[in-house]
């Protein structure tokens, strides 16, 4: 259980310094996907960026600036993570009947 | 390598998906099966860690940028089943949650980085591992081929699933190379990353390298 809560606080702080790489950096180097270029130069049709189902597109929380909604984000991520581990082991482990 | 929408045709798509249900199908019952706690419990753990180093994105000059996978290290650390759902559930977040990578090609990426990339790491360190030994030499070698290896065969599989779609104009005879090339140069670093974790985790955590305790369930 030890390494667990580790493991998580190590998680943690990856979290709280990912904006220098996810959104600083990759701003100065005018980062976009290379799959999104491709589409982009093809006139691929990316439906679902006009349908979009989240609030939270892109590692972004609507109203704050980036950097704080990229840890939020990644926040948000790991705790639905850890929920949805949570429910599997419960499922997991319940005797058959 | 994760793909948006826009690229995969219906076929494709449905292809990928009914590939990557089989498979979760039986990484489900397989998992149930074993029941080991532990090892259910680091799924989560793992894929938490690893959702937040996908987060790190090391930019490149030209615009693009390169991040850890973690598909071989979930796959020596937990196997092919709890391996699978550790990535799986980090792309089902990702996609969901955060639309980083398309509904149309979930199947594709969850087959690509959950399936593919997992299964030809595991195979090739449990290869290395029982042909050589448990030795650290051995231990990085293999890590570090299975980190390289399971990234560009799921990068060439990236390939074939991109151009084999009708919409994407140059077919598979560009979009084969031009992926697996790409990976292979990345996955060095995968790779690497992959090898130094594991020999740290074998000094340190030894229990946590479950595909050398043998137990396969």
């Amino acid at each position: 259980m030890n390494s667990f809560r580790k493991a998580l606080i190590i998680t943690l702080i990856l979290v709280l310094i990912s904006p220098i790489f996810g959104v600083i950096l990759a701003d100065s180097v005018g980062f976009h996907e290379p799959l999104d270029l491709v589409a982009e130069a093809l006139n691929l049709q990316d439906w679902s960026e006009s349908l979009n189902w989240t609030p939270l597109f892109d590692y972004t929380v609507p109203g704050l600036p980036a950097e704080v909604g990229y840890i939020v984000s990644g926040i948000i991520g790991i705790a639905i993570i850890l929920v949805i581990g949570l429910a599997i082991n419960r499922l997991a482990s319940r005797r058959k009947d | 390598m994760h793909i948006p929408d826009g690229f995969l045709d219906i076929i494709i798509s449905a292809v990928t998906y009914i590939a990557s249900l089989a498979y979760g199908y039986i990484a489900l019952r397989r998992i149930r099966v074993s029941r080991n706690s532990e090892r259910i419990s680091m799924v989560s753990v793992l894929a938490a860690g690893i959702f937040a180093t996908q987060m790190l994105n090391w930019p490149l000059p030209g615009g693009t940028s390169l991040h850890f996978v973690g598909g071989a290290l979930a796959a020596i650390m937990l196997g092919p089943w709890q391996g699978f759902l550790t990535i799986f559930l980090v792309l089902l977040v990702q996609c969901l949650v955060f639309h980083d990578g398309g509904i149309t090609a979930l199947g594709a990426n969850v087959l690509n980085m959950a399936i593919i990339d997992v299964v030809v790491a595991y195979f090739i360190y449990r290869l290395f591992v029982k042909k050589f030994g448990a030795r650290n030499p051995v231990r990085v070698a293999a890590a570090f081929l299975g980190g390289w290896l399971g990234i560009t065969l799921a990068g060439a599989a990236c390939g074939l699933e991109i151009g084999y779609s009708p919409s994407f104009p140059y077919g598979p005879g560009v979009a084969l190379p031009v992926m697996t090339g790409w990976h292979a140069a990345l996955g060095i670093i995968e790779g690497v990353i992959t090898a130094l974790t594991v020999v740290y985790l074998t000094q340190r955590a030894p229990h946590l390298i479950f595909s050398e305790v043998g137990d396969e369930k």
